[in-house]
C-alpha cells in the first residue's frame, strides 16, 4: 500500500519526478567523484605494489612509504631466499636522477627502478617480454605515463640521464603514481653505473614470492624470525594499511579530500531533502485528506520514505554509469588510478541510502503540518 | 500582497526590491531550506577553491619571501623544489655587472638530506636552505634566532611550524642532519607545504659540509639572488646580466620565477584538475539546487503572478522580480557559506598546517559563481512566469 501510493505520487507528475531523479543523480555523482579523489591518492601511492607480483615485502625498519623506503643489506634478502616457503626474493633499487633531455632544455627528475631483468615480478606480460631488453648495456624502459616534458619516449631515442647516455628500449604501461613525473626501469647492473655512489649490496625493497599453498601470514612470521629486528616484513594487507595510513594521516591529503567528501555528502542530503520536501509540500492537501479518512502518521511517514527510496534507487544506476565516465576523465587529467570498485559502489550505495533516510527524516516536519482542518481553511 | 491597480505607479510604490524580498521572507522555513541548500553547494565550491589556492600558495611561499630583484638559476631547472645548481663563478660574473648592488647565493636541498627527530631517533627527508649568514637573502617569518651564530659550523635553525613528527617544536637543543650532529640555535615559523614536511636553515659552511661539491671548492648555487642599485631598470639589467652569464644559466625576474613555478604546478601536478573538477561539480549541483528552489517558488506563486499579469503588470517586471529573488537567495546562501568556510579553513588549515585563508579574491570569485549559479537557474525556471495565464487563476 505504501509502495502503491508512493508510486502513484511519483508517476502522477512525471516532469517533477524526472527533475527530482536528475537532482539526486547529480548528488550521487558528486559523492562518487569526491570519494574517487579521496581514494585516488593512497591508490596512486600503491600503484607499483598493485601491479607487481609478490606475497611479502621486505624493507628496512626506516621504511616510510614507497618512495622513501630506506635500505637494507642484500645479504638479508639472500637469507630470506633460503627459507623453505620462499620461491623468489627479488631486490628493487630506487633512485632519482636528472633527465637532461627534456623539452625546452629542462631537466626533470626521473624515478629510476633498478631490478634484475630475470625476475618475473610484474603483472603485465608485456613488461616481461620487454625486460630482456634491459640486459643490453645502457638500455632503459620508460613508463608510458611519463610526462610530455620528458620529450618523445620513442624506442631507440638516446637520452642523457645525469651524465650518462642511455637508450630507450621501449615503453610499458604501469603508471607513475607518486613516484614522480617520469619513471624508468633499468637493470641493477646499469643502475649502479648510473648512480656511482650506490652499490648493489644496499637494497631498497625486496619482493618475496611464496611457494604455492603457503600461508602469507605464517611465512611472514617465520621470515621475521629469520631476518631479525632490523627488517620489516609486510604482508599485502599490512602494506596496504600502512600506505593508506601514510597518505591519509601523514600528508594533508586525507584531511583535504576527507572534508570534501563529507561536504559533498551533506550537499547530497540537501539536494534529496529539497526535492522530497517539495514533493511532500505539493501533496500536502492529499496527505491531510488521508489523515482525515483515518490513515495514521506512520503510514504517511512510510510513504515518504518509500518515495525517497524509489527516487534514490532510480537515480543510483545512471549515476554509477556517469561516475565511471567521470573517473575516466579524472584518470586522464590526473594520471591517478581512479577506478570503480565493488567496495566503492557499495560505499556510495550505503551513503545514498543514508542520504535518502536523512532527508526523509528532515522532511517529516512538513508532513506533520498536514492538518486535515487546513483542507477547509 | 496588496498592489494598486495602476502598474506604472505600483512599480514605484512597490519599489525595486520589496516584492522579491517579501516573497523570500514569506515562508521562513523555506528560506532556511533554500539558503541551506545553496549555502552547502557554495561551501563545497569554497572549500575546493580554497584548497586549490592553498596548494599553489604553499608552493610559492618561499619564492615570494626571497629578497631580490633578479634571480639566476640553471636553465634546466624546471621547478623551484628540485636540486639543479650552477657554478658559483657564474654568480661572480653577474655581480660584476654595473647596476648590481649585491648578488648572493641560496643553497638548497629537497630530497637529499635527512633530519633525525631528536626525540624518537627516526629519520625524515627535510628541506634545507642555506645562505651566507652575513647576507640573509631569505627573510624567514617570525625568525627567533641570532643569525650571527649561524656562521659557526654545525649550527641550524628549525621550523617550529613543521609537521609534528619531525620534533622541531618545542625547539630541540641538538639534532642530526644526515649523520652530522647540529646545534639548534633558533627557530622560525614557515610550515610545511604539500611536498615538504619541514624546513631547516643552515649557514653556507655547514651546507658545504653536508653536501660537498663533488668537484671540490665552493658549493654550487641553487639560486643567485641579485639586488639592483636603486633607480636601475630591472628589464635592462636582466638583459645586461644575461649577456655575461653562460647560456646554461637563466636570468629571471621575481615575477618570472613565480610564473615558472605556477605554470609547473598547473601543468604537471594533479592538484589543479582535482580541485577544478570539485568546484565544477559543486557548481552544477548548486545550480540544480537553486533551480529546484526557484522553480518550486515560482510554481507556488503562479496564481499570484497570473493575478498581477491580469492587473496589467508586464511580464518583464515579473521576470525581474524572479531574478531579484534569485539574487537574494544567492546572497542568503553565500553569506553563511563564507562564514562557515572561514571557520573550516581555520580548523583544517590548523590541522593540515596549510595556508588556507579566506581572501577578498576568493570571496568575490565564489560570489560570482553563486550569482551565476542562481541567475542561470532563475532564467531556466522563469519560463513558468512567462507562461502564467491570467485565465488559469480561475
Amino acid at each position: 500500500m505504501n509502495f502503491a501510493l508512493a508510486w502513484r505520487i511519483l508517476t502522477h507528475d512525471k516532469g517533477r519526478t524526472a527533475l527530482a531523479v536528475a537532482g539526486v543523480f547529480l548528488a550521487i555523482v558528486l559523492v562518487f567523484v569526491q570519494l574517487g579523489f579521496f581514494i585516488a591518492v593512497p591508490r596512486g601511492g600503491m600503484l607499483l605494489y598493485d601491479r607487481t607480483r609478490f606475497d611479502l615485502l621486505v624493507a628496512s625498519t626506516a621504511y616510510e612509504y614507497q618512495v622513501q623506503p630506506g635500505a637494507f643489506p642484500l645479504s638479508q634478502l639472500d637469507r630470506a631466499k633460503t627459507a623453505p616457503e620462499v620461491a623468489l626474493a627479488a631486490p628493487l633499487y630506487f633512485g632519482s636522477a636528472k633527465w637532461r633531455s627534456g623539452e625546452d632544455g629542462k631537466a626533470p627528475d626521473v624515478f629510476v627502478i633498478g631490478l634484475d631483468p630475470q625476475d618475473p615480478i610484474f603483472d603485465s606480460e608485456d613488461i616481461h617480454r620487454q625486460l630482456s631488453l634491459l640486459n643490453r648495456p645502457d638500455t632503459i624502459l620508460v613508463d608510458s605515463a611519463t610526462r610530455p616534458m620528458f620529450g618523445p619516449l620513442t624506442a631507440g631515442r638516446v637520452v642523457e640521464i645525469e651524465s650518462d647516455k642511455l637508450m630507450i628500449g621501449g615503453d610499458y604501461v604501469l603508471g607513475t603514481g607518486f613516484m614522480g613525473l617520469g619513471v624508468i626501469l633499468i637493470s641493477a647492473k646499469n643502475f649502479v653505473r648510473l648512480f656511482p655512489f650506490r652499490n648493489l649490496d644496499q637494497v631498497n625493497l625486496g619482493l618475496i614470492q611464496l611457494k604455492p599453498r603457503v600461508d602469507p601470514d605464517r611465512a611472514a612470521a617465520s621470515l621475521r624470525n629469520l631476518l631479525g629486528g632490523d627488517i620489516r616484513v609486510f604482508t599485502r594487507p599490512e602494506l596496504e594499511a600502512h600506505e593508506t595510513a601514510y597518505w591519509t594521516t601523514r600528508t594533508s591529503v586525507g584531511l583535504l579530500f576527507g572534508s570534501g567528501l563529507i561536504i559533498s555528502f551533506i550537499v547530497g542530503v540537501m539536494v534529496v531533502y529539497q526535492i522530497l520536501a517539495t514533493l511532500v509540500g505539493r501533496q500536502l492537501p492529499q496527505f491531510a485528506t488521508l489523515k482525515a479518512v483515518g490513515y495514521g502518521d506512520r503510514f504517511l511517514v512510510g510513504t515518504v520514505i518509500t518515495m525517497a527510496l524509489l527516487i534514490v534507487l532510480t537515480s543510483f544506476f545512471p549515476a554509477l554509469a556517469a561516475a565511471v565516465g567521470v573517473y575516466a576523465v579524472i584518470r586522464d587529467e590526473t594520471l591517478l588510478p581512479v577506478e570503480m570498485s565493488g567496495a566503492r559502489i557499495a560505499a556510495v550505495f550505503a551513503a545514498t541510502l543514508a542520504m535518502a533516510a536523512a532527508s526523509a527524516l528532515l522532511s517529516m516536519s512538513s508532513l506533520r503540518r498536514a492538518d486535515p482542518a487546513d483542507l477547509f481553511g | 500582497m496588496i498592489a494598486t491597480p495602476h502598474p506604472g505607479r505600483a512599480r514605484r510604490s512597490v519599489g525595486f526590491v520589496p516584492l522579491a524580498w517579501r516573497n523570500l521572507l514569506a515562508n521562513k522555513p523555506r528560506l532556511l531550506r533554500s539558503s541551506g541548500g545553496i549555502g552547502f553547494a557554495v561551501l563545497l565550491m569554497l572549500m575546493q577553491l580554497g584548497f586549490e589556492r592553498a596548494f599553489f600558495n604553499a608552493s610559492l611561499e618561499v619564492i615570494r619571501l626571497l629578497d631580490g630583484d633578479i634571480f639566476l638559476q640553471r636553465a634546466s631547472k624546471y621547478r623551484f623544489a628540485t636540486r639543479d645548481p650552477f657554478a658559483a663563478r657564474d654568480l661572480e660574473t653577474a655581480r660584476a655587472v654595473a647596476g648590481v648592488a649585491s648578488a648572493w647565493p641560496l643553497y638548497a636541498a629537497w630530497h637529499e638530506l635527512f633530519w633525525r627527530n631528536p626525540t624518537d631517533g627516526k629519520d625524515f627527508l627535510v628541506r634545507v636552505f642555506a645562505f651566507d649568514p652575513d647576507h640573509p637573502i631569505l627573510p624567514l617569518p617570525e625568525l627567533d634566532a641570532n643569525l650571527k651564530e649561524l656562521s659557526d659550523l654545525d649550527t641550524a635553525i628549525v621550523d617550529r611550524g613543521a609537521r609534528r613528527f619531525l620534533g622541531m617544536d618545542p625547539q630541540p637543543s641538538a639534532a642530526e642532519l644526515s649523520g652530522s650532529k647540529v646545534k639548534i640555535i633558533g627557530s622560525f615559523a614557515l610550515g610545511p607545504d604539500f611536498e615538504n614536511d619541514g624546513t631547516v636553515v643552515v649557514g653556507d659552511r655547514t651546507f658545504a659540509k653536508l653536501l660537498p661539491n663533488p668537484r671540490g671548492g665552493a658549493p654550487d648555487v641553487e639560486l643567485g639572488v641579485i639586488k639592483l642599485t636603486p633607480g636601475s631598470d630591472s628589464l635592462t639589467m636582466q638583459r645586461a646580466i644575461a649577456a655575461v652569464v653562460p647560456t646554461g644559466v637563466a636570468v629571471l625576474t621575481k615575477a618570472q620565477l613565480l610564473e615558472l613555478e605556477r605554470k609547473f604546478q598547473a601543468d604537471v601536478s594533479s592538484a589543479g584538475p582535482i580541485f577544478v573538477m570539485g568546484t565544477l561539480v559543486g557548481f552544477i549541483v548548486g545550480m540544480l539546487i537553486a533551480y529546484q528552489i526557484i522553480y518550486t517558488d515560482v510554481s507556488e506563486q503562479q496564481p499570484q503572478y497570473a493575478t498581477m499579469k491580469a492587473m496589467g503588470y508586464r511580464t518583464r517586471y515579473l521576470v525581474q522580480v524572479v531574478l531579484e529573488q534569485a539574487t537574494l537567495s544567492a546572497f542568503a546562501g553565500w553569506v553563511p557559506a563564507v562564514l562557515v568556510s572561514i571557520l573550516l579553513f581555520r580548523i583544517i588549515g590548523g590541522v593540515a598546517l596549510l595556508p588556507l585563508h579566506m581572501t577578498v579574491e576568493l570571496a568575490l570569485v565564489s560570489l560570482l559563481l553563486t550569482l551565476s549559479m542562481c541567475l542561470i537557474s532563475a532564467v531556466l525556471a522563469v519560463r513558468r512566469v512567462v507562461s502564467a495565464d491570467p485565465a488559469e487563476v480561475f
